[in-house]
């Protein structure tokens, strides 16, 4: 998870030096990067998975426009299937796609606003620190 | 591991009782001479054990969370599908159920036939519930689980923070040291130690 990395001779010197000294809030700051890090990692699991069902469930509704009206679709409920008429099986389907759709978008919003303070805090501990931190994956 | 804790000897922790790192204001404060850091580094080394090893416990739970909680949902998606046939007064229902992996069997479910569910609790016991009722104690397991999981989410991130503390912490120490040992060598009573500056070990 850590990987540590030789410090070049010219970084190591700033890297002692007193004015470097960790303060409580940049140990704040530095914790925050990795609480924000560890959620951005998670968070990214998880709209994986969620874009990926959406998409089934978009190819899903495209195959449905072109089914027989008159035959009974096997839809899906829990582990089993379910024989419905066209119509109840299209508007399952929308609700779990609606549904989908406000998860994914929620999910995106929560992204961009973890990475824009990930971004911050990046700047504030590189002013800090420069070379002597590193803070990418 | 909640609840052993006595709140006089730890007054910070976080809501489940997960003691907060210490932090360290000034390396001094912790070592004054060479002789010091090794024993403060091996005790901050403990410390990270010991949160990595309620780390690994808290995301061996939430993992087991996330994958009951889309049983529980499943169950409840179906138990509302089959109330709402019920409400309706709908025709009986053509289903594939599944019999066993990969084995599917036909049979007609008729919505009136549905006043009762019967729900598998574990431990080798099955109860017949209402519909209703079946519906509202499902939805109360999918919150409880829910909540669970928020908790473990949260104390995981907490422990990576203090995790990141100590981990500072020991790489601070170690680097006192890297300067201390530059110092003595300048003095002219350096030893002949290797005197190049690297990451914590074992972090």
């Amino acid at each position: 998870m850590m990987q540590h990395r030789m410090l070049a001779k010219e970084d190591e010197v700033s890297a002692a030096g007193e004015e470097n000294e960790v303060r409580r809030e940049d140990q704040e700051k530095i914790n925050r990067f990795s609480r924000l890090h560890q959620r951005e990692t998670l968070l990214e699991e998880q709209l994986k998975a969620k874009q990926k069902d959406k998409e089934d469930l978009e190819e899903i509704s495209m195959e449905l426009e072109l089914a027989d009206e008159d035959e009974l679709v096997p839809y899906k409920i829990g582990d089993s299937f379910f024989q419905l008429p066209l119509a109840d099986a299209q508007s399952l389907l929308s609700s779990s796609t609606e549904q989908i759709d406000s998860e994914v978008s929620g999910l995106e919003e929560k992204l961009s606003d973890l990475r824009d303070e990930l971004q911050q805090l990046k700047v504030a501990l590189y002013a800090r620190f420069g070379r002597s931190i590193n803070l990418e994956v | 591991m909640a609840d052993k804790k006595t709140p006089t000897i730890n007054p910070e922790t976080n809501p489940r009782g997960i003691p907060v790192a210490p932090f360290v204001d000034n390396v001094t404060d912790y070592v004054s001479t060479r002789a010091d850091v090794e024993p403060t580094l091996r005790s901050f080394q403990e410390m990270i054990s010991k949160y990595q090893f309620m780390e690994v416990n808290t995301q061996r739970r939430a993992a087991g969370l996330r994958e009951k909680i889309p049983d529980i949902k499943k169950t409840l998606e179906m138990v509302k599908f089959l109330k709402m046939r019920r409400d309706n007064n709908a025709d009986p229902l053509e289903t594939n159920f599944e019999l066993n992996d990969t084995l599917y069997a036909r049979a007609t479910v008729d919505p009136a036939d549905t006043e009762e569910v019967y729900l598998w609790l574990g431990a080798n016991v099955m109860l017949a519930y209402p519909i209703g009722e079946a519906e509202t104690m499902l939805t109360e397991k999918l919150s409880t689980a829910e909540l669970s999981l928020a908790n473990c989410d949260e104390d995981l991130e907490f422990l990576r923070e203090q995790i990141t503390t100590m981990e500072v912490a020991t790489a601070r120490v170690y680097n006192w040291d890297v300067v201390q040992r530059r110092k003595d060598k300048a003095d002219g009573k350096g030893d002949e130690d290797d005197d190049t500056a690297k990451g914590p070990s074992g972090a």
